[in-house]
């Protein structure tokens, strides 16, 4: 096996294994699942990083020019941001969602690896060096909040069936928004539910939320940057700097949803579970920018010449 | 007179009243997210429905009654349509409204008081001391954590005001305004701005019709490589180059190199490689006789001439740069290496049939006449383009990336601290905080400030001061 192979296979086998530790960790709360997953996980993120270099170091072409480099990067990428938030907002319990989606990505990309190529005249370009990991971290930010939203969204409808159930009833006194935004849970949870007391231990919806909009905050002026770096790319390369390609196009359709977000998220009354169906519903639209485009229109990104 | 001015009371009320409606809609942000919406799925409609193609394209796509649909709505052309352009314009309405009636004074809010304990992030401890010395030890306390203190007297009642990245809450104003300069750099590509292409072919010239340029092809190359690739060969471009030799309005001839990802500054325009294709001299012959005004043209890939004196035409479809000798069919390889033709014969508008024609043989096109491709010329497609909006589109990008990073990196937040006696030498102390973002996102921070607040020296313990009482209001 070739060193470039080598890093692959341990950052795939990293990210398995972190994801099958944290989720554990998820559902159990053991905390020496916590202490083996994110170890690896940080190993597996530090791997792909290697195997980017070691590839590029070896071929001399940008890796990042076809899926396999670029779904890589979205990885590593997603990974690295969700260390970030781990570390910065004691986040370890949703690692395994993250590092699950990672390792489905990356495993995607690697059925797309046709050895390395020359790139082709259009992508041979400083541009390429810039737009290309923007554009991609900002997917990875937005697969970071996209798995907050998750969460977010399951605890809220949790919330809404405890308040249906009788156990409801009972009022719970005191601050802190854990009580405040989900009462039932917590009365619940008094009154003995494991699956409540379960729900508890996650952050308040109010944090959640907050979390989301962070990480929403670290994407959106990407993918700004990533596309204004490419109609800088486009123009230099094909003399236009906005073509309506299909590709442009559906990554300013995802802009617009997340640009809906922030705006929702100004507004005290949408905050919440309507502007985390909103996170939601904007990663999809980046996986339909991102690999639905390619395979379900035709004619994208014709890079022309 | 009377009913006069009455009728115009009803006027200037009715419009007064319009005016009112209007701001009020315009100035809703949740106006603006339906704008965005309608702004978005008019942008999926052109990711999802091929843009630009001909009616009977859609006919065969869809059943008639969307093709139909798609073509009366110019969803074939939508970034170009009413619905666009009009949506756009009415974003950038709404955004001026908003801008100016809500945004503005919301974001740049006046000093007053608060009812303390009505705003949801809100603490009340007790602390050792005068009112003025409490008041100046907290302003101190803040002041060092970078807070910026100001204080007013409202009532006879004195208040501390304290704000944190307050120049940030300009942060949207500079983001809604990187928009506008932005749109307003595109329109003036639309008003002033012009685009084309053109094919030249090696050894020719043509004149560009907005500038007058003449641009000569002097010669075109690429490069090709072929790559084994784990699905099979590649044949990877690797450059493509067009010396051209550019006379602009100095009238001075010039070489240059255009490159893709290169272009060349004439006189402001910019020339960009685009494509390239191979020209075609075919000789064409009738008994022998030998047609020489089509003989003596070049031939474009796509291009087609009369059979003379028949309802027959011949078509240049495409040139097969490698014709693959064993089997005889077009090979892969777009290096020219055995070339050959395809063409196509077209009998009063219903096609009788394609051939791969190899170079220098002939094909019987029928009534004695023979079409012989006789040689290649290779030529280049040149994109050309003048913006004049590409500095504001530049200056609007910028604005806008800085106007999203100040607002979404910068939190403003403002407390507002009340200090009153409560007899004995002690002080009650009443601190609330209000942030551009609701609450929950300043909640930890404020919980934090809170206790070191209180551990200042002189200030009574937790326990004795009954308490800290903050948190969030449902
Ligand atoms: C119809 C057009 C628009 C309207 C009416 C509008 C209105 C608003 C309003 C009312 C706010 C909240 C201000 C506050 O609560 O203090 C806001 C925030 C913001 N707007 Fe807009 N906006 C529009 C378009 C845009 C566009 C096109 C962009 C960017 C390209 C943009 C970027 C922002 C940003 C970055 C924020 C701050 C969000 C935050 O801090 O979380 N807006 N806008």
């Amino acid at each position: 096996m070739s060193l470039d192979e080598v890093l692959m296979v341990t950052a795939l086998g990293s990210y398995v294994l972190a994801a099958l530790a944290l989720l554990g960790y998820f559902f159990m709360r053991q905390e020496w699942l916590r202490l083996f997953g994110m170890p690896l996980a940080i190993l597996g993120c530090a791997a792909q990083f290697a195997q980017l270099i070691a590839r590029f170091e070896l071929s001399g072409v940008w890796p990042l020019l076809n899926l396999y480099g670029s779904l890589s990067l979205f990885a590593a990428m997603a990974v690295a941001i969700y260390i970030g938030f781990a570390f910065r907002y004691k986040l370890w319990f949703a690692g395994g969602f993250v590092l699950a989606l990672a390792a489905i990505f990356l495993a995607y990309g690697v059925t797309w690896n046709e050895g390395t190529m020359p790139a082709v005249p259009s992508l041979q370009s400083y541009w390429a060096k810039i737009h290309v990991p923007l554009v991609v971290s900002s997917y990875a930010a937005f697969l970071v909040a996209f798995v907050f939203s998750g969460i977010y969204l399951l605890k809220y409808y949790a919330e809404r069936a405890f308040a249906r159930a009788p156990v409801a009833r009972f009022a719970v006194a005191g601050g802190g928004s854990l009580q405040r935004d989900t009462p039932a849970m917590a009365a619940a949870a008094t009154a003995g539910s494991p699956v409540a007391t379960w729900f508890g231990a996650l952050p308040s919806l109010a944090a959640l939320d907050t979390i989301v909009y962070r990480a929403i905050a670290i994407g959106l002026p990407l993918i700004s940057i990533g596309i204004i770096t490419g109609a800088m790319w486009a123009k230099e390369a094909w003399g236009a700097y906005w073509q309506w390609d299909p590709k442009e196009t559906a990554a300013l359709f995802s802009w617009i949803i997340y640009l809906a977000y922030m705006h929702l998220h100004t507004r005290h009354a949408w905050r919440g579970v309507r502007t985390n169906w909103v996170s939601v519903i904007g990663f999809i639209s980046i996986i339909f920018c991102y690999l639905g485009v390619n395979i379900f229109i035709s004619g994208l990104h014709s890079y022309k010449i | 007179m009377a009913p006069i001015q009455r009728n115009l009371e009803l006027v200037v009320t009715r419009v007064a009243g319009l005016y009112d409606d209007f701001v009020r809609t315009f100035g809703n942000v949740l106006f603006a997210v339906s704008l965005f919406v309608v702004w978005g799925i008019l942008t999926l409609i052109g990711v999802i429905v091929d843009q630009g193609k001909e009616p009977a394209v859609y006919f065969a796509t869809y059943a008639a009654p969307i093709a139909r649909a798609i073509l009366r709505l110019n969803l074939d052309n939508v970034y170009h349509s009413p619905w666009y352009v009009g949506i756009i314009g009415l974003i950038l309405l709404s955004l001026a409204v908003c801008t100016f009636k809500r945004v503005i004074p919301a974001r740049l809010p006046r000093l007053h008081p608060v009812q303390i304990d009505k705003i949801p992030l809100h603490a009340t401890f007790e602390a050792n001391g005068d009112v003025r010395a409490v008041r100046d030890s907290v302003a101190t306390f803040l002041s060092a954590r970078g807070w910026q203190m100001r204080e007013r007297v409202f009532g006879g009642v004195e208040w501390t005001f304290a704000d944190r990245h307050n120049w940030a809450r300009r942060g949207v104003l500079v983001a809604h305004l990187g928009f506008v300069i932005l749109a307003a750099g595109t329109t003036l590509y639309w008003a002033r701005g012009f685009s084309g292409e053109t094919a030249v072919l090696t050894g020719q010239a043509v004149e560009i019709p907005q500038t007058h340029a003449v641009l000569r092809l002097d010669g075109f190359g690429y490069k090709i490589q072929p790559i084994m690739t784990k699905s099979g060969m590649v044949y990877q471009p690797i450059d493509y180059v067009s010396h051209v030799t550019v006379t602009g309005n100095d009238g001075v001839a010039r070489h240059e190199t255009v490159r893709v990802n290169h272009p060349i500054d004439v006189d402001g325009t910019l020339y960009y490689q685009a494509s390239y294709g191979f020209g075609m001299r075919f000789r064409v012959e009738h008994r022998g006789r030998q047609a020489t005004e089509i003989s003596d043209r070049t031939l474009l890939e796509g291009d087609s001439f009369e059979i003379p004196g028949s309802q027959r035409s011949v078509s240049y479809e495409r040139f097969v740069p490698t014709v693959d000798r064993q089997s005889g069919m077009p090979s892969a390889d777009p290096r020219v290496n055995n070339p050959g033709v395809v063409l196509g014969v077209v009998q009063s508008g219903s096609s009788l049939g394609d051939a791969l024609v190899p170079l220098r043989t002939w094909i019987d096109v029928g009534d004695g006449w023979r079409v012989t491709p006789q040689r290649y010329v290779l030529y280049s497609g040149f994109q050309y383009r003048f913006d004049p909006g590409v500095p504001l589109v530049g200056i609007g990008a910028f604005v806008l990336l800085t106007g999203l990073i100040v607002s979404f990196y910068f939190l403003p937040a403002r407390l507002y601290v009340r200090v009153d006696e409560a007899g004995s030498g002690r002080c009650r102390v009443g601190i609330a905080a209000t942030t551009v973002k609701g609450y929950d996102v300043f909640e930890n921070v404020f919980e934090r400030l809170v206790v070191a607040l209180k551990k200042r020296p002189g200030t009574a313990d937790d326990a004795a001061a009954g308490g800290a009482d903050w948190g969030l209001a449902t």
